[in-house]
């Protein structure tokens, strides 16, 4: 293989695959980048055997070929380059890639390309096709409610129904849930379900440069893996067998109170609460008061204790539109949730003390969040 | 053979003792003696612990009506003549005794009807003086029945266990039999409520789901093995499947059940390395072996045995083991278990990569059984407040240690064992402030047990509540968990529960006022960061502000150390600055 790229695209391509690279694995050839010639374009691959991401730059292709070099040598090594044109040849015989800019001269001892696990190619005539933008912010609103804790697999998942043209994503960590929901601009075929890792959908809304239109979706046959494919990037992932909560049934089908607030005000009394509150398990309360005629006008109050720290208590003008209540939240589960509420409003749902809690955005109905009280009397 | 009195020679020869001393002891006696009768329908029916009633009906060969006062007589018996079939006994009876101790102690009835006869007998014991036999009408086989076992022995009375101790033993007596005798129909009743059934189809695994129940089953493999003198049969468990006493596993030597502790530690063996120190596997194991090889003889309730040629059955049940676990663990996994990046970090639990401690675990354990008797409440005491000084996070080494610096030297922390105890002096200090917030669950989390295990939970379960657990039984033997407390803020939720389950067998009758520090102490070591599992940095600090905060930082509520700290003396020793001037 010889081939001439830009410095500065070779370090964009190997920044994206990096993420893929396993440091510590059985398999050598897994913390290794796998450098290929593919139809005029370099083609940069790495994989954990869970999640594999390939980028592909311009490139003059002299000779044909490819071969494995160490991850993260090679992309200490490019990060370093000067600015200027790169060419890179690998020597079949001795598996040696030599990297030539500017006055540097390296050589760096591969694996052969060979030994690289096939990736699955997308069947692109079937793929659904997804807006990035209102793709990635929907990943954006349900991936931090995912599970990051491997004792209950199915919970690491984002879980994805295509039903007609829309795409509705739910996230859960078994004690709050984000749902965010899309129109698609094409009807899918047949509806269906699948569970996409959180971490998967969370490094493609980080490699999905808005450059690009569309990322299209499409699940090989019968491998339980999805590709998603952009003009420049693909991404592989596994997904994940398993059961995933039925979330539909956990909504309350109505409210007693409903308490609309400025979003932004709210989110600076979670952080201030928070403060102080993570000291005592995020445990905050909230005090709803509805409006007393003529006495007092409605509000919201959030407390926390801690018995090192000291307490707090922040006051939120509110209008509360049902019945009083004090009820205590996991703040953090409040605050991660209304970072991503974009509307100037947003509206706290409730029942009693034991009943789940939701958030919504005002005037926009493709978010709601919901999540499941702390019992603090008994 | 006819039921007779045995020799005073051969009668001196066997092994002597009480063996009725409980009321699960009498069950063993009276289903032993309907298998031994053939039967393929056993019915057991227990009122109140076995305590009030005791009913065990088969429908085997039954007693002829002129046999029945022998059958009740010392030393009678129909299954033993010469003193040479002692080295040969293919019966689970043979002692002719059993009968006899039971009619003693309390009111003993026997029903008994053979085959073809018209007409059953029946004849009642009353402490021990027998009543006349008359002819009464019943189904072919045997039915006896014991009421108000101890009546006459109040000592033996006080000395019985919770109604739900008793219950649960015959409950675990019951299923394992049902085990070995998968093609006999069981059915056990306790206060008129069936609490475990088997329908005698023959399929062991059937039995194992009610035992085990469905999660816990699928991770059992079966074995099957041939030697010479031994053949093995039964299910072991993966490596995924542990347990923190040996209590589960089970074995069998010719149809009976033995708790044999070289045997057992024989089966723990063969699993080696491969399994966390303190963590022990699952196993039923049927081992057959030509009854001249083993001496069954040895203890009065026949569950001890010995066998002639012990190397070799050893040296068996390892082979069979290892070979069952190699033909379903792809090897990979096998050998990743000992990395350091260990791939599933919630398999590994506490395990120790330093050789050294290991080897200083195993061999204290008699110490570190002491040490859990007298408890994490006196165990403090021995360690008076010694707080941390105050700390700097270096980092975190191997995802399993902590490496801070104090005004006095190095830290070495264990980041589980020191998770441990933070989470423990929390909870505690919840509990004793009637403060234990928790947190609500978006969907319940079922949890399936065994008879045995439920019984122990339900045990506990207001002391879970206590803790912060809101937790309810869902009928049969499935739980419900609606919330957990929030200091627990990472793992699975069914693994605090299954943890309760499990350590209450270790230690069976803690002191009242310890057992909700028991209990918390053994959930919070299940729900505790693990070794292999990296932290953030913000997550490393965290741990060690609440470390620092502890009055008991330098041990985890079961006694083991949370650090080693390497003082600047030593440090300085050690690299020759200081001392070897
Ligand atoms: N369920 C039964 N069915 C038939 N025979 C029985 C049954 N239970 C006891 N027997 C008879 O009574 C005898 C005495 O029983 P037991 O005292 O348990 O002594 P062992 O079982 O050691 O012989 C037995 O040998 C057997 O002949
Ligand atoms: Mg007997």
């Amino acid at each position: 293989m010889k081939v001439t790229v830009q410095q500065q695209q070779l370090a964009h391509g190997v920044n994206i695959v990096s993420r893929a690279v396993t440091s510590r694995s059985s398999l050598a050839v897994l913390s290794n980048i796998l450098l290929k010639t593919d139809n005029g374009r370099l083609r940069l691959s790495a994989t954990n055997l869970e999640l594999g991401i390939s980028a592909w730059i311009g490139a003059k292709v002299q000779e044909e070929g490819g071969l494995t070099v160490p991850g993260r040598t090679f992309v200490d090594m490019v990060s370093n380059l000067p600015n200027e044109e790169v060419t890179l040849t690998v020597d079949d015989r001795t598996q040696t890639l030599n990297v030539k800019c500017g006055t540097l001269n390296t050589d760096i001892k591969g694996i052969s390309a060979e030994e690289f696990p096939p990736m699955p190619s997308p069947d692109l005539d079937n793929a659904i096709a997804l807006n990035i933008e209102n793709f990635k912010e929907q990943i954006q609103q349900v991936v931090f409610a995912a599970s990051t804790d491997d004792s209950r697999p199915s919970l690491m998942g984002v879980h994805m129904t295509f039903d007609g043209n829309t795409l509705e994503m739910a996230a859960t960590d078994g004690y709050r849930i984000s749902i965010a929901k899309s129109e698609m601009a094409q009807k899918v075929p047949q509806n269906f379900e699948a569970l996409v890792p959180a971490r998967a959908l969370a490094e493609l809304s980080r490699i999905a440069v808005n450059g690009d239109e569309s990322v299209y979706m499409t699940f090989p046959q019968g491998r339980g893996q999805v590709i998603f494919h952009m003009n420049d990037a693909e991404l592989v992932s596994q997904l994940i067998e398993g059961s995933f909560p039925n979330y539909g049934a956990i909504i309350p089908p109505s409210f007693k109170t409903r308490t609309v607030l400025s979003t932004a005000q709210l989110l600076k009394a979670c952080k201030q609460t928070e403060i102080i509150a993570r000291e005592g398990s995020y445990i905050a309360k909230l005090d709803i008061q509805p409006e007393v005629d003529g006495e007092q006008s409605s509000l919201l109050e959030i407390s926390a204790r801690s018995e090192q720290t000291g307490s707090s208590e922040v006051m939120v003008d509110a209008s509360v539109d049902g019945v009083p209540l004090l009820i205590s939240f996991n703040i953090r589960y409040l605050r991660e949730a209304l970072e991503v509420i974009k509307t100037p409003t947003v509206s706290l749902e409730t029942n009693a003390v034991h009943t789940p809690g939701m958030l919504r955005p005002v005037g926009d109905d493709h978010f709601s969040h919901i999540i499941m009280p702390i019992n603090t009397a008994r | 053979m006819r039921i007779h009195k045995l020799s005073d020679t051969i009668a001196s020869q066997i092994a002597a003792g009480e063996v009725v001393d409980r009321p699960v002891s009498v069950v063993k006696e009276l289903i032993e003696n309907a298998i031994d009768a053939g039967a393929d329908e056993i019915r057991t029916d227990i009122r109140l612990a076995g305590k009030e009633l005791i009913r065990v009906s088969d429908n085997g060969i039954g007693i002829p009506a002129d046999e029945l006062e022998l059958a009740v007589s010392r030393h009678a018996t129909s299954k033993l003549s010469r003193t040479d079939d002692l080295f040969d006994i293919k019966t689970l009876g043979f002692r002719g005794e059993a009968l006899a101790s039971i009619g003693s102690v309390s009111h003993l009835t026997i029903i008994s009807k053979l085959d073809g006869v018209d007409a059953g007998a029946r004849l009642s014991v009353d402490g021990g003086d027998n009543s006349t036999v008359s002819l009464v009408a019943a189904p072919t086989g045997t039915e006896i029945l014991v009421e108000d076992l101890f009546y006459n022995v109040p000592a033996r009375l006080k000395f019985l266990r919770k109604d739900i101790t008793e219950s649960r033993q015959i409950t675990g007596l019951i299923t394992r039999y049902a085990m070995a005798y998968p093609k006999i129909r069981w059915t056990l009743t306790q206060n008129n409520i069936v609490d475990f059934q088997s329908t005698g189809s023959g399929d062991r695994f059937e039995i194992l789901q009610t035992l085990f129940g469905t999660q816990e089953a699928k991770s059992l493999m079966p074995i099957s093995f041939k030697d010479r003198n031994l053949a093995i049969e039964g299910y072991i468990s993966d490596l995924t499947l542990t347990r923190s006493n040996r209590k589960d596993i089970t074995l069998f030597v010719n149809g009976r059940w033995v708790q044999d502790a070289s045997l057992t530690a024989a089966v723990i063996r063969a699993y080696n390395t491969m399994l966390m120190v303190g963590r022990y596997p699952v196993a039923v194991l049927f081992l057959e072996i030509p009854t001249h090889l083993v001496d069954v003889n040895v203890h009065p309730s026949k569950a001890e045995v010995r066998f002639r040629e012990q190397e070799d059955v050893f040296s068996g049940v390892q082979r069979a083991i290892r070979r069952g676990l190699l033909a379903y663990t792809p090897v990979p996994d096998l050998a990743s278990l000992n990395l350091w990046g260990r791939t599933k970090p919630s398999d590994v639990g506490d395990m120790r990569f330093d050789n050294h401690w290991q080897a200083m675990e195993t061999s204290t354990e008699t110490e570190q059984v002491q040490k859990r008797l007298a408890g994490p409440a006196s165990q403090q005491q021995t360690l008076p407040g010694t707080y941390l000084p105050l700390l700097r996070l270096v980092g975190q080494v191997a995802s399993t240690y902590l490496i801070a610096e104090g005004p006095d030297g190095l830290y070495l922390i264990d980041q589980h064992a020191a998770h441990e105890r933070v989470l423990f002096d929390q909870m505690m200090a919840q509990y004793h402030a009637s403060m234990t917030p928790s947190q609500q669950l978006v969907e319940p989390l079922t949890v399936d047990l065994s008879p045995e295990k439920a019984g122990t939970l339900e045990e506990n379960l207001e002391i879970l509540v206590g803790l912060g657990f809101d937790i309810e039984n869902f009928g049969a033997n499935t739980f419900l968990i609606r919330a957990i407390p929030t200091i627990i803020d990472r793992g699975d939720p069914r693994e605090a529960i299954l943890s309760v389950v499990e350590a209450f067998e270790e230690d069976e009758t803690p002191l009242l006022n310890e057992a909700q520090a028991r209990i918390a102490a053994r959930v919070c070591k299940r729900m505790a960061v693990k070794g292999g599992q990296s932290l953030s940095e913000a997550e490393q600090r965290n741990l060690l502000l609440n470390l620092e905060a502890s009055q008991s930082p330098r041990t985890c509520p079961h006694g083991r150390p949370t650090m080693i700290h390497l003082s600047a003396g030593l440090l300085e020793r050690q690299f020759g600055r200081r001392g070897a001037r």
